[in-house]
């Protein structure tokens, strides 16, 4: 049984079409990366799974429920929570803090603040945040502030992680380190992950398999490999017929 | 699950004793200017909880205060009742309508809240005046034997819960949640905090201490006129303390209480309108300079305060 | 056939006094729609205005319409000195306006706004005032329209749709739309976001003003200093009624709210007749937030 579902997803934004009939299945503990050129829709798709849109029409099931009209707090209660493309952390609040908030309004039904401050100080060394995990949030970098955001999704106990461009912006160095965090974290703690991904270094290493958005419509999906060799693929993002080998 | 109080908890407590030993043994005059001063504290502290902690700016809370000013009016002037009575309808009053008013324009984004506010107070005047119940000009007046201690009391235990309240809140899972939907409404319900819920409570315990304020003000003066009630001058006092303050936090409403109030006094014997004036500058500069007021600013200074003021 | 007359004499009212309205709006759906921020103060600044056009009435004879370029101008270099004082601060270096300079801008002019107006009732006494002009009636048939409404609405009409065009045909009002739209957007078509944003709000106190100036038509005995209280919340009004950043929007919505308001004074008081008209706010608010212009 497919951890999340999502069946003929259609968007219309009074006139645009920005999504149709986007159907894909998530298994347990897999990690799904979800590619495309820009506008195709990915964001959109993504914030409709999480709750923070509303769909146009189909389906969505979370763990064989039905969440597709649900609001983002509720969907985080089901175990399913989205981070930022760019990172929205509680500015005035503590690193700690950001994420003991995850804590406590996520699915763990752990309501003193004290125990969600001290999972929290865990959850943040799990990211390598550890050592700022009393810095103000709005002063770290962008680069930490991502990691927050992940900490943050950890923290609320989800099982099924929608993560929106967290490779993005990052240095080589940067970015291997995060590929590795990533790997980790995916294996000690096992959860599902629909990944949004530019950064194509980072799809192909992290995912199981891959789906290809363009003009919200899915043209391609299979495993990493499968995908890049696609020509429908090439020619979303190259507009040529020409296939690199 | 009740953490031990720090030491800000036991020094408000301390200053709310000494503030019930003055009455009791320095006599009629002083208690009279510290009633005020009450009643002006526990109006901060009943705006501190939707603008201060949720950071929805009330303009209108004044309308939470004639609310209960009104309601015990009515009651003492009609029915003859108990004072305290007003003051429980006033509550109650003003809780219940935070509830209907919150569930409609909780929903807007802070800046159409503020405004909506406003409008609310502006139509609420205007009705009030259409009808004779509520006395020629809004006015009604009623006389009561001169019962200080009563009032002053009645008072003082208000603002001694609304003290407890807004410390406890602080502390718990509810404070983190508020200041997370204060920091970033939007990331507070990606991590699962449910916003509506909370804003509406912040706002109903606005309308219910409001509405218990007012109606103590109208006990202490005997009476409400329409014009006074619902005016916006009330509502830059209580903005004015918990800025001064410094929002949010358990100190800053009673503070920003004595910061506004002491000078006030004085100021209302000169021009009527210096108050305001005055009180308006000092909000514009702390504002634009201070806008997590004098508790804030003792945070920021040391890093022991930091620990230790909340 | 009176009963349809009272209508179109109530109609033709409701459209001058909207166009004035509009104009009076105007001012803060430009500073709304491009630095947004939200100015509570303006009705303040409304009455300045008014009380401009007093004074140079009194002392230099100056009509309404002769005194609105100088409010004009004067509401330039307020505007400047509002942006540098209030917005400057909060807004360089950020791409949007977070919630916490949004709370810190709605106190200040909060602060402000009854700053001015409580100075207002010291400096010029509560005493009511009002400019004398009266060229006189046009007939058309039973419609008897007063010259000045109709000079004022015209007026009004022009300035906004003097402003349309300023954003629309010059580059620097294209900037502007820019910054409305995207602050970052700015820099890269080549122009400063500070004097952008101050621009913005110096041609929106301007346009307030001005509007002030020519509302003083409507108003012969009602000048004083706590006018604001009623004009701003007009504003707020018309401003979400025509949608934040729509220019036209302010048209539409100060027509609407004319026409509404005229004509519920058919039927009730004066009083209620705006109360009414302010409360069309909330379920505009609830059901379309964006204004009831599409697009």
């Amino acid at each position: 049984m497919p951890i999340l579902q999502a069946d003929k997803i259609s968007k219309n934004f009074g006139g645009v079409q920005a999504l149709r009939d986007v159907s894909f299945e998530l298994p347990e503990s897999a990690v799904m990366g979800l590619i495309g050129p820009n506008g195709s829709g990915k964001s959109t798709l993504l914030n409709i799974i999480a709750g923070l849109e509303k769909l146009t029409s189909g389906i969505v099931k979370l763990d064989s429920r039905r969440i597709d009209n649900l609001r983002a707090n509720r969907v985080v209660g089901y175990g399913l929570a989205k981070t930022h493309q760019i990172p929205k952390p509680f500015s005035n609040m503590t690193a700690r803090e950001n994420v003991a908030v995850a804590v406590l309004y996520g699915r763990r039904n752990i309501h003193s603040p004290s125990s969600a401050l001290q999972e929290a100080e865990r959850t943040l060394s799990l990211v390598g945040m550890g050592l700022r995990k009393d810095a103000p949030a709005g002063s770290l970098t962008v680069q930490e502030k991502k990691r927050l955001e992940l900490a943050r999704v950890i923290a609320t106990g989800a099982s099924v992680l929608l993560l929106d461009e967290v490779f993005a912006g990052l240095s080589p160095e940067e970015l291997k380190d995060s590929i590795q965090l990533f790997k980790k974290l995916h294996e000690e703690l096992g959860f599902s992950a629909l990944v949004v991904e530019h950064v194509m270094r980072a799809v192909l290493n992290l995912s199981h398999e891959v789906i290809v958005l363009e003009e919200g419509q899915v043209i391609a999906t299979g495993s990493p490999d499968e995908v890049v060799h696609n020509d429908k693929v090439i020619e979303a993002y190259l507009g040529s017929k020409n296939s690199a080998a | 699950m009740i953490e031990k109080p720090g030491p800000t908890l036991y020094g408000l407590f301390i200053v709310m004793a000494l503030l019930a030993v003055a009455a009791l043994l320095l006599g009629v005059a002083v208690s009279s200017i510290l009633l005020l001063l009450l009643i002006y504290a526990a109006l901060a502290y009943s705006i501190n909880f939707i603008t201060g902690m949720i950071g929805y700016v009330d303009f209108g809370h004044v309308l939470f205060m004639a609310i209960g000013s009104y309601a015990l009016a009515t009651l003492v002037s009609y029915y003859g009742a108990n004072p305290l009575l007003g003051v429980g309808l006033g509550a109650l009053l003003g809780l219940v309508f935070a509830l209907g008013i919150g569930l409609v324009i909780l929903r807007f984004r802070g800046v159409y809240f503020a405004i909506a506010t406003v409008v609310l107070v502006l139509a609420a005047y205007n009705l009030v005046l259409q009808f004779p119940q509520f006395g020629p000009g809004g006015e009604i007046i009623f006389n009561l034997t001169f019962q200080p201690l009563a009032t002053y009391f009645t008072i003082w235990t208000i603002v001694l819960i609304e003290i407890v309240l807004t410390y406890y809140v602080n502390k718990s899972r509810i404070g983190f949640g508020i200041r997370a939907i204060k920091n970033e409404e939007d990331a507070a319900s990606s991590v699962g905090v449910g916003p509506q819920t909370l804003k509406l409570t912040g706002y109903m315990l606005g309308g219910l201490f409001g509405g218990a304020a007012g109606a103590v003000y109208a006990w202490s003066i005997s009476g409400v006129t329409a014009g006074p009630a619902f005016d916006f001058t009330f509502s830059l006092l209580m903005l004015a303390m918990i800025i001064i303050g410094g929002v949010g936090t358990s100190i800053g409403p009673l503070l920003g209480a004595v910061v506004v109030y002491i000078p006030s006094y004085f100021l209302l014997t000169t021009v009527a309108q210096a108050q305001p004036l005055i009180i308006g500058l000092l909000v514009i500069i702390m504002a634009l300079f201070l806008p997590d007021g004098i508790v804030g600013l003792l945070r920021r200074s040391n890093e022991h305060l930091r620990l230790v003021l909340e | 056939m009176v009963a349809a007359e009272l209508i179109v004499t109530d109609l033709a009212f409701g459209l001058m006094l909207g166009c004035v309205f509009s104009v009076v709006a105007h001012g803060l759906n430009m500073i709304w729609g491009v630095v947004k921020v939200v100015n509570i103060a303006h009705g303040e600044f409304i009455m300045l205005g008014a009380y401009g056009a007093y004074f140079l009435n009194l002392f230099a004879g100056l009509t309404p319409l002769e005194t609105a370029p100088v409010d004009a101008a004067i509401g330039l270099l307020v505007g400047y000195a509002f942006y540098y004082a209030f917005l400057h601060r909060e807004l360089r270096n950020k791409e949007t306006i977070t919630l916490q300079s949004e709370m810190v801008t709605l106190a200040a002019t909060f602060g402000l706004s009854l700053f001015i107006s409580n100075l207002a009732i010291i400096l010029f006494t509560g005493n009511p005032v009002g400019v004398n002009y009266n060229p006189g009636t046009l007939q058309f048939g039973y419609l008897h329209v007063p010259i000045a409404a109709l000079y004022v609405a015209i007026t009004s009409v022009l300035i906004i749709t003097g402003t349309w065009l300023f954003l629309e045909r010059t580059f620097i009002g294209s900037a502007i739309r820019a910054y409305a739209q995207d602050v970052t957007a700015t820099e890269l078509i080549g122009a400063n976001p500070a004097k952008v944003a101050s621009l913005a709000t110096a041609l929106g106190f301007a346009v307030t003003m001005a509007g002030g100036a020519l509302l003083t038509v409507w108003i012969p005995v009602g000048i004083n200093p706590l006018m604001g209280a009623l004009y701003a919340p007009i504003s707020f009004v018309i401003v979400v009624l025509g949608g934040p950043g729509k220019m036209w929007g302010s048209l539409v919505g100060g027509l609407t709210l004319g026409v509404v308001i005229d004509l519920l004074q058919a039927f009730t008081t004066a009083q209620i007749s705006y109360v009414a008209a302010f409360l069309i706010l909330i379920p505009v608010l609830v059901f379309r937030p964006e204004g009831l212009l599409k697009r």
